[in-house]
């Protein structure tokens, strides 16, 4: 019971690890992106589309119109920012050279769930959400490991 | 102990009525001296400016409060005494002083999108010479 | 994880006398210790009132300063650093039942007291024994979540909430004894009190053997000095922090200097077999559910989702409600139950299935409060700087106090966000292994097999982060 505890921590761990370790390197290699040209309707209170899916590397230019108000268009970990009237749209255009998802934010109050007007940006691949799937796995595989080295010092 | 006591009830009637006390006396005591004028930016179909017609007396100064009372975002602009507000958000408040130096009929308009009324959402300032009393107060 | 330290790293029993130090015991035992703490958030909230009242329904919450500060910075103080360190250090503070307090006691600063007890005025009833647990503040906190959106937005919606809260509170110290209401009514009472067994700080006895051959306990009935335990528990005996208020009143009152107000490992109370309950279970998988449900509504992208929690058609909130209180009062639970179910099966032991239940539920508190920290991180830093404007235009009415009343919006860290909500869960992961563990030692009597035994508890608990980490960062 012990040894298979253990054989199945290692197992996570490694597995975990290895996750971790790919993200990690991929994270890191040079990719070639394209131009992508991205419409985003805003209207109270939402985006559409509401996921707009990228390539890292890829040129994203965004181009924001409203259907109703004044809406905003605020990037978390970018921190590119831009704005729409009806009539007069926003543009922002940047290099998709961070992985994972991103949320962007309406930046101009536009009525009472303003602050919940929310869409996301997912670069993909994800290595970021990679690395963190690892991560648990190897949590996992530590605590067992942890478990059946303590058991067993304890049994002997 | 029974000084603590009456300390303590102190400091409670201070925390409550003393601090309801001192913000309304403090927000009437911003405007001593003035003419003061409450206007509340609204979109077109829910009733427009209010008032959407100011009288002012002409070298008597004024206090403007525009506050938008609604959730979209407003602007304010009176242009012919150069005043401008890019934008009033939803709940803020912006004071504008001046003194009218002539008299006239003068537009005011919002200068932000709000609807697809905007461009309806006007009203006008009237300077006269005369000792008439300006339309509204609070 | 060898039984009796905290991550197979610190005692359980480690523990750092706070009140060792002169200056923190002097501060314990004045009477002004935690008046003058209220006092200052009576204050607080008597500007948020005004805030409420004068923001009324339609004025947007962003420039509200009672939804910011009520919403924005206490909920987040309450679940990032009070609760989880501090335990019910809110409850310390907290200026809602001071009304009801004051008259009770007719006294602010002093003490009533005559031949051997605590004078009252009110009736002093005891509250139902079947009251006297989690169910009612588990009913009453879901209900208060399903106008999250009136709340969090609608100025006017918050001011209610609050006025309604004191107005029970000051209803129920006339007619039932001590601080009923904080203990069995208080809708955010019940999380901090359950998520308080994993605080890093504690009220407790210092020597028992004291206490035991102490036969007047002022700590229970008062005297000169202060209360007998508002919070109606056995100062000289309680072993978990759920139903200590952190009032301080025992540091008083007791003549031997035997309260201690200590430092501690994390968790260690989620280990106490004391008071269990169904009650505690359900508040554990309710408060895990709603952070789900709130994360979904207002950081998600889904517009629908969000005309529907405010209440944009009837039929929407409706659906709304439903789905919120079925996911919340069935779905998570039977996922749970059948995780459980699982583990006695595996078991092979004759242990009730309700107790295997709730024992693991416990597990499950540093994984939920995990989940809350990490959903409030989403909810201070992009919107933490409305907090400037705010302090220098309280009501609106165009004031600058600090000169920040037209400081832009401006998102804090937003970049690094999804890395802190990752290590948060993470540790909360942790710490929830370590317990799930040590609970099944506890629940299946034969040592070997119980590792094995919580293998289904550890799945739920892999499972549930992977669904949170999926949900914040995927």
């Amino acid at each position: 019971m012990i040894r298979t505890l253990k054989r199945l921590g290692l197992t996570l761990l490694g597995a975990g690890a290895l996750l971790f370790l790919t993200s990690v390197v991929l994270a890191w290699w040079p990719t070639r992106g394209e131009e992508r040209a991205i419409t985003i309707v805003a209207r109270r209170f939402q985006y559409m589309p509401n996921i707009v899916r990228v390539r890292r590397g890829d040129t994203v230019t965004i181009r924001l119109m409203s259907e109703d108000v004044h809406h905003g268009f605020y990037l978390d970990g970018y921190e590119v920012q831009t704005s729409a009237l009806p009539g007069q749209d926003g543009v922002v255009r940047f290099v998709a050279d961070k992985t994972g998802k991103f949320a962007f934010r309406c930046s101009v109050t536009c009525g009472a769930f303003h602050p919940y007007m929310i869409g996301y940006l997912k670069v993909e691949p994800d290595y970021r959400f990679l690395g963190a799937t690892g991560a648990v796995l190897a949590l996992f595989g530590a605590a067992f490991v942890a478990v059946s080295t303590r058991s067993a010092s304890a049994g002997s | 102990m029974r000084g603590q006591e009456l300390l303590a009830v102190l400091l409670a009637l201070l925390a409550t009525v003393g601090t309801i006390t001192v913000a309304l006396w403090y927000d009437r005591s911003r405007d001593a001296g003035r003419e003061v004028i409450e206007l509340l930016a609204i979109q077109p179909k829910n009733g427009n400016w209010q008032p959407s017609e100011i009288r002012l007396e002409r070298g008597r100064p004024v206090r403007l409060k525009i506050r938008n009372v609604e959730t979209v975002s407003h602007g304010f602009a009176l242009p012919d005494f150069g005043i401008g507000i890019a934008e009033i958000k939803p709940g803020e408040v912006h004071v504008v002083d001046f003194t009218p130096d002539r008299t006239g009929i003068f537009p005011f308009y919002c200068t932000v999108w709000c609807s697809n009324e905007h461009m309806a959402m006007a009203g006008r300032v009237i300077v006269t010479e005369s000792v008439a009393r300006a339309s509204s107060n609070r | 994880m060898r039984d009796g330290l905290v991550l197979g790293l610190i005692p359980e029993t480690w523990r750092f006398e706070l009140t060792q130090f002169p200056w923190v015991r002097r501060l314990l035992k004045s009477r002004w210790m935690p008046l003058g703490l209220i006092l200052f958030n009576v204050f607080l909230f008597t500007v948020i009132l005004m805030a409420g009242f004068f923001g009324g329904l339609t004025s947007p919450g962003n420039y509200n300063f009672g939804i910011m500060i009520v919403w924005i910075l206490w909920w987040v103080l309450l679940m990032t650093v009070l609760v989880p360190v501090l335990s019910r250090f809110w409850c310390t503070m907290c200026p809602l039942p001071f009304l009801g307090e004051w008259l009770q006691r007719l006294r602010l600063f002093g003490v009533r007291y005559e031949r051997g007890r605590n004078l009252y005025f009110g009736l002093n009833k005891r509250w139902p024994k079947s009251l006297s647990n989690m169910w009612l503040m588990n009913i009453l906190f879901l209900a208060t979540t399903f106008a999250s959106g009136f709340f969090t937005v609608r100025p006017a919606a918050t001011f209610v909430l609050l006025a309604a809260i004191i107005a029970l509170s000051v209803v129920l110290s006339l007619i039932y004894r001590a601080r009923t209401f904080c203990l069995y009514v208080c809708p955010v009472s019940g999380f901090q009190g359950l998520y308080s067994n994993f605080a890093l700080t504690e009220v407790r006895v210092k020597d028992p053997e004291i206490c035991a051959r102490h036969k007047t306990k002022g700590c229970v009935v008062g005297n000169e000095r202060g209360y007998g335990c508002p919070w109606l528990l056995l100062p000289y005996a309680f072993r978990r922090n759920t139903y200590c208020g952190m009032c301080f009143e025992c540091l008083k009152t007791c003549e031997y200097d035997n309260m201690a107000v200590n430092l501690r490992p994390p968790g260690v109370d989620l280990l106490v077999d004391e008071k269990r309950g169904l009650d505690e279970a359900y508040k554990a998988l309710i408060m895990l559910g709603i952070a789900v449900v709130f994360f979904v509504t207002f950081q998600g992208p889904w517009g629908t989702l969000k005309d529907w929690a405010n209440a944009a058609t009837l039929s929407g909130y409706l659906a709304f409600i439903g789905l919120h209180a079925s996911w919340n009062l069935i779905v998570l639970p039977a996922i749970f139950l059948l995780f459980t179910w699982v583990a006695r099966r595996a078991a092979r032991q004759a242990v009730p299935l309700k107790k295997v239940y709730v024992n693991f539920s416990y597990a499950t508190v540093p994984l939920g409060l995990a989940a809350w920290i990490a959903f409030s991180l989403g909810i201070i830093l992009p919107n933490g700087s409305y907090l400037l404007h705010v302090l220098s235009d309280p009501f609106a009415w165009g004031w600058d106090l600090f000169g920040t009343a037209h400081f832009p919006w401006t998102p804090v860290l937003t970049g690094i966000m999804p890395y802190l909500m990752i290590l948060t869960l993470l540790v909360g992961l942790l710490f929830s292994i370590d317990i799930a563990l040590k609970i099944a030692r506890q629940t299946f009597v034969e040592p070997e097999a119980a590792v094995r035994d919580a293998f289904p508890i550890l799945g739920f608990l892999g499972a549930t982060t992977f669904g949170l980490m999926w949900l914040f960062v995927g």
